[in-house]
């Protein structure tokens, strides 16, 4: 399993840790019930503060993806695909929207748009 | 404690070359010459602990022993055994040397006279030594090393002075005297010397 | 909550400096920071926890009252301060296995050996590098639950640094133990520790989650008319160069909000430090 947190985002660590994890766990890559590694031992791991881990991992929490187990750990929880799919497109939607927001400004059309964004995707 | 004994023998065995050198000299001197050959132990087993002190005042020593539990009194309570280890190893040196010498020189062996400087020995050591623990621990090694060097050569120069100018026989009541009660006599002083020493500890800040 | 370290008011008069009123607590299984210029009293307060120097206040350790009890759990690295350096390692094991209960030989000696640190060479005559991990494995043999290090990597390359880092995060595995590491490299901290507090001549200037200076400080550059717009209680110090100001700014997202300005830069706890001290 691979989590790559960058230091010199802008973007908090827990967040990045956070992002990561549950990308992994609707792509599938995490199966549900399967045990994660504990706060402590993901700090050290990823060379960052407990506290970060601890955070990362209430927020998986509050949004359902995984569930503490008291003195037993923290597991993934069982979550609909589907719904969780959809809520990701509903953030790139948002995403999305502020682009052609932009783009209609700055007079880029559509067809010019399409090429950036096919650019972008084949190079990631 | 134990570990701080220890430190300040393996601290010794690191220095042990030294030392022996300094011992063979004298053994050396005593066999050729007239020197007093006793007054190795006061010397070297001063010198020892003094060389420990050093090393101890060097690298912060104590700042570190106080972070071990109990390190405060400790710390002192070993410098003072570590005291008497040495002595009691010192003088067993003394004493082979004596045999040795006699038996090299093929004179008879004074046993009255070997009993008396070596328990002479002992008594000044202690007092020495237990004369500048306390002045070490209250303002360190470093200005206490000329207080000491004083004290050794005033101990040893009033020593002198007595043996060459007082009336033999007074002076031998006196010496008498000390060597029937001698242990009692070095044992309370150690007892207060430790005390103070301990006092003072207490106190002290790194 | 457990307490490893609660200082309550200490304070500490010498002729030249004061320490002056210091309180802080470092809860179990987390790392404190503990960051300052020289002289800012960052050793007079380790030493004073560790009861090497007299001092008035209060300070409790591992939740005891007595601190000898505690000193048994408590590793230490002192800046300067260590064993009479004509010692070798095996020495320090044999007087360290008389002296705690709990010494650990074992441990002691894969630790000599996973930092390569002969057992047999004088202290003297290890490299400034080795001479440190050699503390350190001193510090970890007995199964401490607390280690107290004062500038524990300050005189090592980085290579040496990042493995010490290590070590300290692997030791933060057991959730009962718990760091307290004074430095004034504050790239050290910055990932591992989770509370940072920052003295300055003898006072706290700053006792905070280390995620939140990290996250919700940052630096605003701006000119001097847009300075004069901004309110004072929007920023902590302001630090005047040539051509611009630096802010530093306590709520990066409010600032943003509330000022519609873009360029707010994160903050390292470095020159957290720096505008600290050189802003006004």
């Amino acid at each position: 399993m691979d989590i790559i947190i960058s230091n010199n985002s802008n973007v908090p660590i827990y967040e990045q840790i956070k992002e990561q994890f549950k990308s992994k766990i609707i792509a599938g890559e995490l199966s549900t019930g399967e045990l994660l590694p504990s706060i402590r031992v993901l700090a050290k791991d990823l060379r960052c503060s407990v506290i970060t881990t601890k955070n990362a991992y209430e927020e998986l929490e509050k949004e359902g993806f995984v569930k503490t187990i008291p003195a037993k750990g923290v597991y993934v929880s069982k979550i609909n695909k589907e719904i969780a799919k959809e809520e990701q497109l509903k953030k790139i939607e948002k995403m999305l929207e502020d682009v052609v927001i932009l783009a209609k400004i700055n007079k880029i059309n559509k067809k010019e748009l399409n090429t950036i964004l096919s650019i972008i995707y084949e190079e990631r | 404690m134990l570990g701080f004994i220890k430190k300040d023998l393996l601290i010794v065995k690191g220095n042990l070359k030294t030392f022996l050198l300094i011992f063979v000299f004298y053994a050396f001197l005593a066999y050729t010459g007239d020197v007093d050959i006793t007054f190795i132990l006061p010397f070297l087993s001063v010198m020892v602990m003094m060389s420990s002190f050093s090393y101890d005042a060097y690298n912060k020593w104590d700042s570190y022993a106080l972070s071990i539990p109990k390190g405060r009194e400790n710390i002192v309570k070993a410098k003072y055994l570590v005291t008497l280890i040495l002595i009691t190893i010192t003088s067993l040196l003394v004493l082979f040397l004596f045999i040795f010498l006699s038996y090299i020189k093929k004179e008879p062996l004074d046993l009255d006279m070997v009993f008396s400087t070596f328990i002479g020995n002992i008594i000044g050591t202690v007092l020495v030594e237990c004369v500048m623990y306390p002045i070490i621990f209250k303002w360190g090694i470093e200005k206490a090393r000329i207080a000491i060097f004083a004290l050794v050569i005033i101990f040893v120069v009033t020593l002198g002075f007595l043996i060459s100018k007082v009336d033999t026989i007074n002076l031998n009541l006196v010496f008498n005297y000390l060597f029937k009660y001698w242990y009692i006599f070095t044992i309370l002083i150690l007892l207060m010397s430790l005390a103070l020493s301990i006092h003072i500890y207490r106190k002290k800040e790194f | 909550m457990k307490k490893a370290i609660e200082v309550k008011n200490l304070t500490k008069e010498y002729k030249d400096f004061k320490l002056d009123n210091i309180s802080f607590t470092l809860p179990v299984g987390t790392i404190m920071g503990f960051i300052g210029e020289n002289g800012a009293g960052k050793t007079t307060t380790i030493k004073s926890i560790l009861d090497i120097i007299k001092y008035d206040g209060e300070i409790k350790l591992m939740d005891k009252d007595n601190k000898n009890e505690a000193l048994k759990d408590i590793g230490v690295v002192l800046d300067d301060a260590f064993f009479p350096e004509i010692l070798n390692a095996k020495d320090i094991n044999t007087i360290m296995k008389s002296t705690y209960q709990n010494w650990d030989s074992k441990l002691y000696f894969k630790y000599l050996n996973d930092f390569k640190i002969p057992s047999k060479k004088q202290i003297k005559q290890l490299s400034k590098g080795m001479h440190k991990k050699l503390e350190i494995a001193v510090a970890l043999a007995h199964h401490p639950k607390l280690l107290i290090l004062d500038e524990p990597t300050t005189g090592l390359d980085p290579v040496a640094r990042s493995e010490i880092l290590e070590i300290f995060q692997n030791f933060m595995v057991d959730p009962e133990c718990s760091i307290f590491i004074s430095s004034h490299i504050t790239s050290d901290l910055e990932h591992i520790a989770d509370y940072i507090v920052f003295i300055n001549e003898g006072k706290i200037l700053l006792n905070e989650k280390c995620h939140v200076l990290l996250e919700e400080y940052g630096i605003v550059k701006c000119k001097k008319e847009e300075l004069e717009n901004i309110a004072k209680e929007d920023y902590i110090r302001v630090r005047k160069y040539r051509y611009d100001y630096e802010l530093l700014i306590k709520n990066k997202k409010e600032f943003k909000k509330k000022y519609n300005s873009e360029v707010i830069d994160k903050i390292s706890l470095e020159e957290l430090m720096v505008l600290m001290l050189k802003g006004e």
